[in-house]
């Protein structure tokens, strides 16, 4: 680059590389009409007459000058007059070619510079490419590392949710096996003293003290004892007949004794769930049921239930301990429909609009997560069928699981 | 360029009027060289398209031989100031010796003149020229048009500014030799300090800008 600046101080050669050599060799002969020589500012010859340049070789000269220097001489065996008007117009067309020369040096010094800036931009692009690929990585995999902790935490709440309504389930269940505990224990001390009089009274009698066995008979009211006895056990067996009641309704919710999957009738399912809460709920909530024949379908038990016991427990809730529920199953068209009717406090189109939001709930802090509906809803859509609700404030609410025919087997 | 080739005994000088489109470079070179008698003075080069645009640049050879035989070549060039010609006017402008920056005195030039400064500082640090030591001349021209800044509002907006300001109307003559004179004392200053030009060759500043004039 450096030997091609366009300013340069240039030199004959260069010149006369531009110019066709036999179109210049043929118009100096003509000019000249004698031997010559063209020869730059060190005295080298650059072209020549074809015939006997030797001549010229002592022929004297006359400088030539481009952009005031003189950079060669001509050299000719003819008169001075004509070497020097050769001159004059070799000058010119010398002066065209320099100026030819600069323009087309500087163009390209133009446009190797321009060429180097774009490649250097190009390169800075490239850079920045890689950069921006780079970061879009990083990004990516800090997208897929928060995907991970919401969808953790979203199961972690999910779980919860799931322990809490097992939890208030519990806590029903609780209290439901506390009672006839309660009075199971009581008849068993009652019987217990009752045996210790009844014990008393055959011993003396065995010594044949009948007199003795008298006194203590009339003293410890056997009379009564004999007769309130059976009461006692039969009531105990009664409680313990409820036991054995809720457990194996708890059994049945939990699904302890069905296999995992296969074909299932969902009014077994709803039977189950209402017995449950059914042991738990006051005496002045009626549970009614109007179940239609089902289909077997197959899906997951554990799931179902999981939303159906959601729903009650929501209309128990609804009740305020007083009320009454009627779950009712049909075939309806190309669906099963599953519902839950309550007449209890109903809601108004604003709580009905995010009923299922997450974490949207009407129970006290620490009684509900907010969760329970939201999950049902995530449940019978994966089931492939969803839940419709009607309510009205003051009259009550009514939730309906559509599912598909196609489930079934 | 500054090229001082010992063996031919001869020194070139490059230097570069610069400036917005149609503020008079041409102009002022060719003024030039019809006001200067140097010992030695080419023909003026000039490349325009229609129109006296100025397409690549201009070119006016001068040259003073030196008391030691030293022939000292001065290359005169132009820019072409359309924006659009950056590439050309940043080549034009490397290597160069000192600059003539040529501003248009009316008011209705005063962003362009402003941007062609900025362009011109930008280029001058691209070609890797140093402007604390570059020989620059600032010229307002067309001061002879009506509608131009007054001389005091311009010395005003330069006073902060380390470059002498002249004021010039190029197709009267007027001011071109004058601000010319000037970027050649600044040249010299720069000259004597590289080569030791007074002892070595035997000009002193005015000897040489005499010479040059002459």
């Amino acid at each position: 680059m450096e030997s091609n600046q366009f300013d340069r101080d240039i030199t004959l050669e260069e010149l006369l590389r531009g110019i066709s050599s036999i179109k210049l060799r043929s118009a100096l002969d003509q000019s000249l009409g004698a031997s010559w020589s063209l020869r730059d500012r060190t005295g080298q010859i650059l072209l020549h007459s074809a015939s006997s340049h030797e001549d010229a070789l002592n022929a004297s000269g006359v400088p030539l000058e481009v952009e005031l220097e003189m950079i060669g001489q001509l050299h000719a065996t003819c008169s001075n007059e004509r070497r020097l008007s050769t001159a004059s117009w070799l000058e010119l067309l010398l002066t065209a070619a320099h100026r030819y020369c600069m323009v087309a040096d500087l163009h390209s010094e133009v446009v190797f510079t321009n060429y180097a800036e774009l490649q250097r931009e190009h390169l800075a692009l490239q850079e920045s490419e890689r950069r921006y690929h780079t970061l879009a990585d990083q990004l990516e995999k800090r997208v897929a590392e928060q995907v991970g902790v919401i969808e953790r935490s979203q199961r972690q709440l999910y779980q919860a949710e799931k322990l809490a309504s097992v939890g208030s389930l519990a806590a029903g269940m609780a209290h439901e096996i506390n009672n006839p505990i309660g009075f199971i224990r009581s008849n068993l001390c009652s019987a217990t003293n009752n045996f210790n009089s009844m014990q008393q009274v055959l011993t003396a009698f065995h010594s044949d003290s009948k007199l003795e066995a008298e006194r203590i008979w009339v003293s410890s009211n056997l009379d009564f004892i004999l007769e309130d006895f059976p009461v006692l056990l039969a009531e105990s067996v009664t409680g313990a007949d409820r036991i054995a009641r809720i457990v194996a309704n708890l059994k049945d919710y939990a699904n302890i004794d069905h296999a995992e999957t296969g074909p299932i009738d969902l009014n077994d399912s709803i039977r189950t769930v209402m017995n449950l809460v059914g042991d738990q709920s006051s005496s002045d909530v009626e549970l009614r049921a109007d179940l239609q024949p089902l289909p077997l379908i197959v899906c997951d038990r554990g799931r179902f239930n999981q939303v159906l016991l959601s729903l009650l427990q929501n209309a128990l809730q609804a009740l305020n301990g007083k009320g009454i529920i009627k779950v009712s199953s049909e075939v309806n068209g190309l669906q099963m429909e599953i519902a839950v009717c309550d007449n209890g406090c109903g809601m108004d189109t604003e709580t009905l609009a995010r009923i299922f939001d997450p974490f949207f709930t009407l129970r006290d802090v620490g009684k509900g997560t907010g969760l329970g509906l939201t999950v049902s809803q995530e449940i019978i859509t994966a089931f492939g069928g969803h839940i419709k609700v009607e309510s009205e404030l003051g009259t009550g609410s009514t939730f309906t699981v559509c599912l598909p025919l196609s489930m079934s087997s | 360029m500054t090229e001082l080739n010992e063996q031919l005994q001869r020194l070139t000088i490059k230097l570069v009027y610069y400036g917005p489109a149609l503020s008079g470079k041409t102009t002022n070179l060719t003024r030039l060289h019809d006001m200067l008698a140097p010992q030695l003075k080419g023909e003026m080069m000039t490349l325009e398209t229609e129109g006296d645009r100025t397409l690549f640049f201009d070119l006016l050879p001068i040259g003073i031989t030196a008391p030691s035989g030293l022939l000292i070549k001065f290359k005169l060039f132009t820019v072409p100031g359309q924006v659009i010609h950056d590439g050309t006017r940043k080549a034009v402008l490397s290597r160069a010796d000192g600059v003539m920056f040529v501003a248009d005195a009316q008011t209705n030039q005063i962003y362009n003149n402003g941007a062609s400064f900025d362009n011109l500082i930008s280029n001058a640090g691209m070609v890797g020229m140093d402007l604390s030591t570059l020989p620059l001349v600032v010229q307002f021209n067309k001061c002879d048009l009506p509608d131009i800044l007054s001389k005091e509002e311009i010395m005003s907006r330069w006073s902060q500014a380390p470059w002498p300001v002249f004021f010039a109307s190029a197709l009267a003559g007027e001011g071109v030799l004058e601000s010319f004179t000037a970027l050649l004392g600044a040249v010299y200053q720069n000259l004597d300090k590289q080569f030791n030009f007074e002892r070595q060759h035997g000009l002193n500043r005015d000897a040489f800008i005499s010479a040059v004039k002459g």
